[in-house]
């Protein structure tokens, strides 16, 4: 209806021009405010209003009296028909608050602007106070139709007034009310509208009232409670990813024991009832002056728990001690100080530089100037000793198979009066003057081995023919892993060999079983396998005595048949490097055997030449067929293997030689160990003499060598329980020229022999 | 127990060795062989450092911990071990 009417404006205002001549009965519906509406009386108002700007026109009433109503302007005839017209438009424009009047207001402005165009200018404020007048009046007008601006038009209306002249006609003009037809109040507001809620008010159906109250306050009344100090603590705590970590560790955990809280919880009294603006200033006031408070109890609880620690030191030494950390840092800490008191020593043994150190570089610098030769010489390192081995022998020592730093040492007294319990100790090189592993066995060690598969048990042979091995891992759990003592068939005499031995070279090395040879006093050569919790053992060799016939003597033994067949004990035995299963053995007698494992009736092979008991045999580790004898008669016989006698011979002093070892990284030097020195010899430089000779300590005889594997260091054991280490400066050349001058040597020797 | 008595006399005794002093967790000594001055100004001083050096090692790596300290002068060294 709106938008018709919208439309139907700027052609009301046209057709209302018309309207009185093509269609006087319409009725027009507006969408404005002011409503106007065309009635019917109106349309003779138009005629009126057509009239009035005629003189011709006149209206007379009952008693013929020139009623004409007079012109309200005296524009001219075009310009009065257009006022209507104009006047009917500034009323459409006097709606001010319609939208639609201002979209007719647009449309009427050209409009009434072509209409004005015919008129003059100067009559336009009279218009325009018309308007002023009319817009009063416009309700009593009611009109809704304007005059034609067409000539043409106005001929027809012409024609129908002078029909109407005819009649005289009363007219009455009355006032009607607003009808308001349509009225959709409009949803926008202006910029400047003052109150946003007063047009609210007009839609919003709440009603509601502005109103005022009083709210009573009651008397405040002032109470005072003191309270106890109040204890302010800051804590603070800077976080890392390392406090971060321990959080979120420990609370996977979730065994976390509640941290006691350092800082006191407190809570502020206020016990004002009222009055809250009070209390704010009040709880400050008691903060301050608690917080002088809180120093000074800070302070006594430091105090406090200062006394509390004191009081728990004596718990927490307990803890302390009985801690395996504490013992391991402990030992640790012993063994760096050691390594550093040592380091020039260690550093020779390692064969690395040393570094200066200030503890002992006083010493060293005295020994230096002395010790700048190009022979070959002995450097005495230090000495593995300790209050527990004070008094002992030692009788053996192995290196660990796989760890070239570990010694086991064997102490035992030998002297068959009085069989101490002996002891064996477990050295490591980082701490030499406190055993790592210590263990005492029931009567004295005679012979040691570290098994080769398993580089923790410690095969042991004692004095009185029983054979333990030890598991040596653990600190506090030794554990016997095995022991032959029970065995019906042990040996009866000392134990005076254990080799471990790898069988059955044919198949890879993991697969290969381990055994343990022993040689016992009883002239029994016993293989013992390891098998599940239990010694096996079988015997490989009964070593018999054999009858010697000398084939150039002319006087045979008649007497050997009543010769009791009885065992000959056999002090040493020594396996084959490459060949597997075969071995040789020194006997008491003085005879060398060589036997194979498979054949435990008959020698192979036997090699006269000592006529003491033989102490030791040893196979050269870089030339096969070799190997080196030492027995009391104070002799040293090098051998071959095909030869029944040796090739050459070293002897020096008329004392027992007690051990020989070959030198593991030259073919040509080794070391014996007589009572009173040790020799170190060099076939390479003389086969006369040794090339060094190292007197022993005084009053203490030397029992035992060994050859460092990795280094160039002798390990000698003697009669006080001391293990020392020497280090061989000078020594020899590669190895592989070495074993080719050994060579040589012997093949001389040989023909030097071969001749008669 | 004895192993620790023990072991503290044999690093007591070696030379070179001018005191032994063990501290618990707070940072306060319980056993020395210094006199009391000495140890409490090492104590603290040394738990310094101790803090700083392990907070570095963890911070780098939360899952590793500080086990041993050597700090070597001109004239001394001094080693820590944290258990």
């Amino acid at each position: 209806m709106s938008a018709s009417t919208e439309k139907e404006k700027p052609s009301v205002s046209r057709t209302a021009v018309r309207r009185p001549s093509f269609q006087p009965n319409t009725r027009l519906g507006s969408s404005s405010r002011r409503s106007f509406s065309l009635e019917r009386g109106s349309k003779v108002l138009h005629k009126s209003i057509i009239q009035s700007p005629k003189p011709a026109v006149r209206v007379f009433d009952e008693e013929s009296n020139d009623v004409t109503p007079l012109p309200l302007c005296q524009a001219n005839p075009g310009a009065a028909q257009t006022t209507a017209s104009i006047l009917f438009k500034d009323r459409v424009s006097a709606d001010s608050a319609s939208d639609q009047t201002t979209a007719t207001e647009s449309f009427s402005v050209p409009l009434s602007r072509s209409l004005l165009d015919s008129s003059r200018i100067s009559s336009q404020s009279s218009l325009w106070l018309m308007n002023e007048e009319m817009e009063e009046t416009s309700s009593k007008w009611n009109i809704s139709s304007s005059f034609p601006d067409d000539r043409g038009k106005t001929e027809a209306t012409k024609e129908e007034m002078e029909h109407m002249h005819k009649e005289t006609k009363e007219f009455f003009l009355t006032e009607t009310d607003n009808i308001s037809l349509l009225n959709i109040p409009s949803t926008f507001l202006p910029l400047d509208a003052d109150h946003p809620k007063a047009s609210k008010k007009t839609r919003s159906k709440d009603k509601y009232v502005d109103g005022s109250s009083q709210t009573l306050h009651g008397t405040s009344k002032n109470k005072h409670v003191q309270s106890d100090g109040l204890f302010l603590v800051d804590a603070g705590i800077g976080v890392s990813t390392s406090i971060m970590y321990d959080d979120t560790e420990l609370e996977e955990r979730q065994d976390k024991p509640e941290p006691k809280p350092i800082s006191v919880d407190f809570t502020l009294v206020d016990s004002d009832d009222g009055g809250s603006a009070l209390s704010p200033l009040r709880s400050a006031e008691r903060s301050m002056s608690t917080g002088s408070m809180t120093t000074a109890v800070s302070v006594s609880s430091s105090l406090k728990d200062i006394e509390i620690c004191e009081n728990t030191h004596k718990p927490d030494v307990e803890l302390i001690r009985l801690s395996k950390k504490f013992q391991h840092s402990l030992l640790v800490v012993e063994k760096t100080i050691l390594q550093s008191l040592l380091q020039p020593q260690l550093a020779v043994y390692r064969q690395l530089p040393s570094l200066k150190d200030w503890i002992v570089e006083l010493e060293r610098e005295e020994q230096r100037d002395a010790e700048i030769s190009e022979t070959p010489a002995l450097e005495g390192l230090w000495a593995f000793s300790c209050e527990l081995t004070r008094g002992f022998s030692v009788s053996s020592m192995a290196w660990n198979k796989k760890n070239p730093d570990l010694l086991a040492v064997g102490y035992g007294e030998f002297d068959s009066t009085n069989q101490r319990a002996g002891l064996v100790c477990c050295w490591s090189l980082k701490n030499p003057t406190w055993p790592e592993r210590v263990v005492r066995c029931e009567s004295a060690v005679t012979s040691l081995d570290f098994s080769a598969t398993r580089p923790s048990h410690l095969a042991v042979g004692l004095f009185n023919g029983s054979i333990a091995i030890y598991d040596i891992q653990n600190t506090d759990s030794i554990s016997l892993f095995l022991d032959s003592s029970k065995c019906p068939s042990r040996h009866l005499g000392p134990v005076w060999q254990l080799r471990w031995n790898q069988q059955e070279f044919g198949l890879p090395a993991e697969e290969r079983l381990e055994v343990l040879i022993s040689v016992g006093a009883d002239g029994r050569i016993i293989k013992w396998v390891v098998c599940t919790g239990n010694l096996g053992h079988t015997e490989l060799m009964k070593l018999k005595r054999t009858i010697y016939k000398n084939p150039d003597a002319k006087i045979t033994e008649s007497i050997s048949q009543s010769l009791i067949s009885s065992l000959i004990p056999a002090l040493c035995l020594d396996f084959h490097p490459s060949e597997p299963g075969i071995y040789l053995t020194g006997t008491w007698e003085g005879l060398i055997h060589k036997c194979s494992c498979s054949n435990n009736q008959q020698y192979l092979d036997t090699y006269r030449k000592h006529y003491c008991a033989v102490n030791y045999v040893a196979w050269c580790p870089l030339s096969d067929d070799i190997f080196l004898s030492c027995s009391a008669d104070c002799t040293i016989q090098l051998w071959t293997q095909n030869q029944h006698n040796p090739m050459l011979s070293f002897s020096t002093t008329r004392k027992v030689v007690h051990d020989i070892k070959w030198s593991p990284k030259w073919a040509t030097v080794f070391a014996a160990v007589y009572d009173e020195q040790l020799e170190v010899w060099d076939l390479n430089l003389s086969c006369l003499s040794p090339v060094i000779v190292q007197p022993a300590p005084p009053g203490v005889r030397l029992a035992s060598l060994l050859f460092a594997s990795h280094t160039d260091c002798v390990v000698v054991g003697d009669s006080c329980g001391q293990v020392t280490v020497y280090h061989l400066r000078n020594l020899g050349v590669g190895g592989s020229k070495q074993v080719n001058i050994l060579h040589d040597l012997l093949h001389s020797a040989a023909s030097s022999t071969l001749k008669p | 127990m004895a192993d620790v008595e023990e072991t503290l006399k044999r690093i007591q005794s070696q030379k070179g060795v001018q005191g032994v002093i063990i501290v618990n967790s707070e940072g306060i000594p319980i056993k020395t062989t210094l006199d009391n001055t000495s140890t409490v100004q090492y104590a603290g001083l040394i738990q310094q450092l101790v803090l700083m050096a392990r907070s570095t090692v963890r911070e780098l790596d939360p899952q590793n911990d500080l086990t041993f300290l050597r700090v070597r002068s001109k004239k001394n060294e001094i080693m820590i071990y944290l258990t």
